[in-house]
């Protein structure tokens, strides 16, 4: 049996966060979770995770700007943006800032469970 | 009693009125308090039971019956459907059914409940509603209260229930303006199918006295976007004596009228109403044909500054444009130069000038633009 991989979900909604620990959690992995862009950089920089899930539109910090502040800091943490807004600057910045892929909201459970799998694998 | 024993006692009956009076507000606020956590808690519930319901179909995660009457279950249901998409909002819409939720908050909205708990359920149909409570909403169309309206409205326009689009429409000219805007904004909701009903609303209501109605139908249909009304919106401009209909119908076409549409714009550029003219030099520039480049170059030199300014906008939005606003940086008129100058700045064309004179690289039209600039600033 391999090792439990680790995930942080970062996303100010409670509702978003619980849909997205439940699904995981069902499917094994650990899961942490953050409300705010702070705390998602500040758990970034200390805990070991395998994939992070990352809101775009968050307080404290923008989920771009999380990803950005992790890699002054020399971390390079494998994250998918998750965003209700997909316009070309959004979608685009976050490739460019070194997301590893990019999920629409309103999203389907299973599609980003196929997409954190795949990840994962890699 | 003499007077210091009926003052004291006064003194003693106000304090205790007092305590009293704040003894109960802090058990109020206690209780309010323990009411929005337990209400948080039982919400945080319902999300991650509904969550595992759609993280494994099929799995059984029963959801006690008496959720149904249970705003925090409401509210789950409802922060759900705006996250999840695709086959879960129907599993979701299958626990709604078999709950019964939905037949609950007809009956709230049909009670003599307060407006509140009536709003509240308005509000739920709009979120959760289906065909089956397509019927309820459009009685309520007609509701007392306009808030409870224009949620039915929203519900019809969400679900796409085309029978709607005739009774929505019956609503606008009786509603105020501020619910009907909001009506008009459900009707943008069933897009193409809502084209030909209101294009008979147009047509029947057009020359009535009051055309508030038609002035919003005008307007959908440029938020639509549907381009066979194209020609339908000609004719109405044509015909329109009320400013408003013909500046709405104007901004429609700009949006849906295409090449044909060229043609009317350019009669109403003329008009002497110079709002029509404004409007209609936006318009023209929508369609996006360079061939009106020399019309709104004219309309440059126009007595009115907003038909200036837009004349100018739209030039800068085509090709070609930005020549003739270079042009009319030499020209004699002032207005012209000014219009033209801002929409240059506007646009980027004054900055990449600045570029090209730094490396060396300016033409003749930049000098022209970068003195003008420069002119003005001095000034």
């Amino acid at each position: 049996m391999g090792e439990i991989k680790r995930v942080l979900v970062a996303d100010d909604s409670d509702t978003v966060t619980t849909v997205l620990v439940t699904a995981l959690e069902l499917e094994g992995y650990e899961v942490e979770t953050a409300g705010n862009g702070i705390e998602a950089y500040e758990k970034g920089l200390i805990g070991e995770y395998d994939l992070v899930i990352l809101d775009q539109l968050m307080p404290g910090l923008l989920g771009l700007e999380v990803i950005d502040r992790w890699r002054e800091e020399g971390r390079q943490i494998s994250t998918i943006m998750l965003s209700g807004v997909d316009d070309d600057r959004t979608v685009v910045g976050s490739f460019e800032s070194g997301a590893v892929d990019f999920i629409r909201k309103p999203f389907r459970i299973p599609e980003l469970l196929a997409r954190v799998r795949q990840r994962l694998q890699e | 009693m003499n007077g210091t024993t009926i003052g004291v006692i006064a003194v003693a009956v106000v304090l205790i009125v007092d305590v009293v009076l704040l003894l109960g507000l802090v058990a109020m606020k206690t209780v309010n308090r323990r009411r929005a956590q337990s209400y948080k808690l039982r919400r945080a519930e319902y999300v991650a039971t509904l969550s595992r319901c759609l993280a494994s179909p099929g799995s059984n995660h029963p959801i006690d019956g008496r959720a149904a009457d249970d705003d925090a279950f409401l509210d789950a249901v409802i922060d759900m459907r705006n996250i999840v998409t695709g086959h879960e909002i129907e599993t979701l819409a299958g626990i709604v059914d078999g709950l019964g939720l939905a037949r609950r908050q007809e009956a709230r909205l049909r009670s003599r409940f307060p407006l509140g708990r009536r709003l509240r359920a308005a509000v739920s149909l709009a979120e959760i509603g289906d065909e089956t409570t397509a019927t309820v909403l459009i009685e309520h169309l007609s509701d007392r209260e306009p808030e409870i309206r224009i949620q039915c409205a929203r519900g019809l326009g969400r679900m796409q229930h085309t029978a709607a689009i005739d009774a929505i429409l019956e609503r606008l000219d009786l509603e105020e303006a501020w619910v009907r805007a909001r009506f008009a904004q459900t009707l943008v909701r069933f897009g193409a199918k809502a084209t030909w009903p209101l294009v008979a609303y147009i047509r029947v209501n057009l020359r009535h006295h009051d055309n508030e109605g038609v002035v919003e139908a005008i307007r959908v249909l440029g938020l639509i976007g549907d381009r066979e009304v194209g020609p339908t919106l000609a004719g109405v401009l044509r015909v329109a004596s009320d400013p408003e209909v013909a500046i709405a119908t104007i901004e429609a076409l700009g949006v849906v009228g295409g090449p044909l549409a060229i043609r009317p714009l350019k009669a109403t550029f003329r008009s002497t109403d110079w709002r029509l003219r404004a409007k209609s030099a936006t318009s023209l520039a929508n369609i996006g044909d360079p061939s009106i480049n020399p019309l709104l170059a004219r309309g440059l030199e126009d007595a009115n500054w907003w038909v200036r300014r837009n004349s100018a906008a739209g030039l800068a939005s085509l090709p070609g444009g930005n020549e003739a606003l270079v042009r009319a940086i030499g020209s004699d008129d002032p207005f012209a130069r000014d219009a033209a100058a801002e929409a240059l700045a506007d646009c980027g064309a004054l900055a990449s000038a600045r570029e090209r004179e730094e490396a060396g690289l300016a033409t003749a039209e930049d000098s022209l633009l970068l003195s003008h600039m420069s002119g003005q600033v001095l000034a």
